[in-house]
């Protein structure tokens, strides 16, 4: 900015040429489009919003503030309330980052900085390969295969950390004839097998912010004695902390959202109790799944309430993403 | 079979003319050519038809399924749940539902409206099978095969009254062979589903003292009540099915069509007690046996009754060979009184022909099947029912089928009303009648084989368990273990007992490591406490998650910033 005003010749007599900028009717007709598309998408999210709040009101009505401090989903006996539920899929989201968000990191940092060209693309490819699986393929993987061998590891965090109480399991696991089925269906795994989904798409945003990481920088820092390790860390990961943080929330948004997956995996159960390696969970989109073949208008309505307190809850947090991510330097070239 | 036969034959004749054509055409046409190929009638292709409904019967449909796509007949079923199955009717998203329990007509067991949405339907039975109960002790390291239980203990696991599997109750139900002391994990449905429906019904008829309390009310569910950890919940008959037989599940016991476990490499399911003090399998035989006192409804044609079950008399059946949970499913069709007027759209009349001849297939030739796949065919009164109510179906096939043609292993083709496969229905062996045996099956531990490896008794605490150190109804009960606890499983008078097979007197401890494989049995001590779940350490357990979340991120931070400085 400041070099354009050094740059003009004379002092303040000349003033700028007009520009005028009359667009052809090609460019009307792409920017209409282009506009419309944009409105669309806002027009969707809003709409989708406003469907959530008019289908739920009937619950919140119904229901009134117990709906959010209520435990239980029993209709039987017509307690319905998400205080269990938002939760435990909060827990299953945040297991989902904490086990992604290293493996993300590390992903992305090898093949931007350090995989050989050939490999690169292979990874890269691989990568987009991960995203393209459907979800129903994670949960049978994680139902069939994960759950059956993961259960040792969640066995040995319960002896080695089970003094945590989020990490004990009601039962005891130096028994010689342990009680495997206590730590299948937890929410540990299916955070875990959420983690592998929710893996594709935030490596992908931070290698692609990585690699914008500005050459001359990069060469600084080189120039002055750092190993490639040093420049990392004094470049590329400060620079790209828009998108590490932009990933980390899309990957989030992923999470809170994923239904089915979790759905076969976890036994739903509606404990307060944040024992995340035990068995019994529940998460708001797999209840969505599992309950919405009744045709009650009530309860149809009480899971569309949960859906919508879902919505809000994704909404502020991207939001407070997008704050984050518009402060640092690499803030335009995520998505958020 | 010699009517599908013939029907074959004029199509594949039809087909060639109709290839060779196509071919003539060009290659624009070959698209053509290969949905008429694919089709048994050239002239006029089967239009695919779609419906959802029951897990409990997908495994007869997927292969009556399967069977009907050679002749051209595309039928998409899919596996939802008889909940969503009869929901997904009502809203016209299906041609056809299944379910094993009817439309509850406004008092569904939640108090929500569930009926047919105004849509016109009609009941057709498709298969009978019994509901197994599949489970998963290990003893000595091996799947136990011949678990017996009466139907109270059943009721008693599956209400959260009876914990662990070294629970008297079910050593009773075994003649005194104690299984290991192992928490028993129930596995039940978490969608909405016909298997717990019927079972759930068996319960409150049954046994209404112990589900009542633990229902919270009366009546039948769909939604299996949720009890919290101590049960398991899984999405579908194949989610319990492969939760029950995966490593992890010793110690689970689900409910499942009989075909579930069958498909599992024939997974072990429970023999249950009938009324006439057998313990007996969900065969073809014994659910055709108790299935001939389930009383159909015939006379009142309304269609919300028509051909319904109540299955009472199936429960309390007093037949030895009588399977107790033997039911029907049944298929919700777009039957209709005036055949000229147009079905409930979108559906239309080509697809009321393709329902009609895939009903045809697994009503007639489907049948013979059923009793390999672990269902058990239908009695001929019901095969000619459900034609009836295919004849009802607009658009359907003009088909005059004999169904005493149709090969069906019930049928008597001289006598309508016998059911042949209940008449010819085995008697079980003593070994599975009260008091007796239990029958030893091919190659596994039986209780002689209980007593083996089990060197010291001591290490009985509170859970009273003599597994590893004598063999139930040893002779001299007590030499093995060295405390009079360590002896709590032993059943009196089953000392005498001759098992019935092999002439070998039961559980001898002389004989036992002899015989089979000596197993020990973990003994569980009773150091270890299990501490209810309070709202106080739910409360600092979520406080140490955030902490083990945000604390690392927090430290870096000071760490930079006293760098920084």
């Amino acid at each position: 900015m400041s070099g354009t005003e050094e740059a003009s010749p004379v002092g303040t007599a000349d003033r700028p040429r007009r520009v005028r900028v009359r667009p052809t009717g090609d460019d009307r007709v792409f920017r209409a489009v282009a506009r419309g598309t944009g409105v669309l998408v806002l027009v969707l999210t809003a709409g989708i919003g406003a469907f959530l709040a008019i289908r739920s009101s009937d619950a919140f009505a119904a229901y009134g503030w117990d709906f959010f401090t209520e435990t239980q989903w029993n209709p039987e006996v017509n307690r319905l309330g998400i205080a269990a539920v938002l939760p435990g899929t909060i827990v299953v989201a945040l297991i989902a980052i904490a086990v992604s968000f290293p493996l993300a990191i590390t992903t992305a940092l090898y093949i931007s900085e350090y995989a050989p060209p050939r490999v690169k693309s292979a990874l890269v490819s691989v990568l987009d390969l991960m995203a393209a699986v459907p979800s129903v393929v994670y949960g049978l993987w994680g139902f069939y295969f994960l759950q059956d061998e993961i259960i040792y590891l969640a066995r040995w965090l319960h002896q080695a950390f089970g003094f945590l109480p989020f990490l004990s399991v009601g039962t005891d696991p130096d028994a010689a004839n342990w009680a495997e089925s206590r730590y299948t269906s937890s929410a540990f795994i299916a955070g875990v097998v959420v983690a592998m989904m929710v893996l594709p798409i935030t490596a992908s945003i931070m290698r692609e912010v990585f690699s914008q990481a500005p050459v001359g920088e990069r060469e600084a820092a080189l120039a002055l004695g750092s190993t490639r390790w040093g420049m990392i860390r004094s470049v590329v990961l400060p620079f790209g902390r828009g998108g590490i943080v932009g990933g980390t929330m899309l990957g989030l948004g992923r999470a809170l959202g994923e239904t089915i997956a979790v759905a076969m995996i976890i036994s739903p159960a509606f404990d307060l109790d944040f024992r995340i390696l035990e068995n019994g969970a529940i998460t708001v989109s797999s209840l969505i799944a599992l309950r919405f073949g009744e045709s009650s208008a009530l309860q149809l309505s009480a899971l569309l309430a949960a859906g919508l307190v879902l919505y809000v809850f994704t909404l502020v947090v991207n939001t407070l993403a997008a704050i984050v991510v518009s402060r640092s330097r690499s803030g335009s070239a995520t998505d958020l | 079979m010699s009517v599908n036969r013939k029907w074959v034959s004029t199509v594949w004749s039809v087909r060639f003319p109709a290839a060779r054509r196509a071919v003539a055409l060009g290659a624009a046409a070959s698209v053509v050519a290969t949905v008429a190929l694919a089709s048994p009638a050239a002239a006029q292709p089967y239009e695919p038809i779609r419906g959802s409904g029951s897990t409990w019967s997908a495994n007869a449909l997927g292969t009556w399924i399967g069977d009907v796509s050679a002749n051209g007949i595309r039928v998409n079923y899919e596996a939802v749940g008889s909940t969503r199955g009869r929901t997904m009717y009502a809203q016209r998203q299906t041609v056809f539902g299944v379910s094993e329990i009817p439309f509850q007509q406004g008092a569904d067991d939640r108090g929500v409206i569930d009926d047919s949405g105004g849509r016109a339907f009609g009941y057709m039975p498709i298969v009978a099978g019994g509901t197994a109960f599949m489970y998963n002790v290990k003893v000595g390291g091996q799947p136990y095969r011949g678990l017996r239980l009466s139907t109270e203990t059943v009721v008693k696991i599956f209400t959260g009254a009876i914990t662990n599997w070294n629970d008297p109750q079910i050593t009773r139900d075994n003649n005194g062979f104690a299984l290991p002391a192992r928490p028993i994990i129930p596995v039940v449905r978490s969608d909405g589903s016909g298997t717990t429906a019927q079972f759930t019904t068996f319960m409150d008829k049954r046994y209404p003292d112990l589900w009542r309390p633990f229902f919270g009310r009366s009546g039948l569910t769909s939604y299996y009540p949720n009890p919290g950890n101590k049960f398991i919940a899984q999405n579908g008959s194949d989610a319990v099915a492969g939760y029950v037989s995966a490593n992890y599940g010793d110690g689970a016991i689900g409910y499942v069509e009989y075909s579930y476990a069958k498909n599992k490499r024939d997974w072990p399911v429970a023999k249950i007690l009938n009324e006439a003090g057998y313990y007996t399998l969900p065969t073809d035989y014994n659910v055709a046996v108790a299935l001939t006192k389930a009383r159909i409804e015939t006379q009142n044609h309304d269609p919300k009754v028509y051909l319904t079950q109540i299955l009472d008399g199936v429960y309390t059946d007093r037949d030895p060979r009588t399977y107790p949970l033997s039911s029907y499913s049944y298929m919700i069709v777009p039957a209709q009184d005036d055949q000229q007027a147009p079905p409930d759209p979108p559906m239309t009349r080509e697809q009321g022909r393709t329902l009609s001849a895939f009903a045809f297939y697994f009503l007639c030739e489907g049948q013979q099947k059923a009793g390999a796949l672990g269902y058990s065919p239908l009695p001929l009164n019901l095969v000619q029912a459900g034609f009836d109510q295919v004849k009802r179906i607009p658009g359907h096939e003009e088909r005059f089928l004999d169904p005493s043609r149709c090969n069906n292993p019930t049928f008597d083709p001289a006598n309508p009303s016998r059911n042949v496969l209940a008449e010819r229905a085995p008697n079980p062996p003593d070994c599975d009648a009260t008091g007796k045996g239990p029958c030893r099956e091919g190659g596994q531990a039986g209780p002689a084989g209980n007593n083996g490896g089990g060197g010291g008794g001591g290490g009985n605490g509170n859970r009273n368990n003599g597994n590893g150190a004598n063999a139930p109804g040893a002779n001299n009960p007590g030499t093995g273990g060295t405390s009079p606890g360590a002896n709590g499983n032993t059943v009196p008078g089953a000392g005498g007992a001759v098992d019935p097979e092999t002439g070998l007197p039961v559980g001898s401890s002389s004989d036992g490591a002899a015989s089979g494989a000596a197993y020990g049995t973990a003994t569980e001590l009773a150091a270890f406490r299990e501490d209810s779940s309070t709202s106080l350490f739910g409360g600092i357990a979520a406080l140490e998650l955030l902490v083990l979340l945000v604390l690392p991120a927090l430290v870096a931070r000071a760490i930079r910033r006293r760098r920084q400085s």
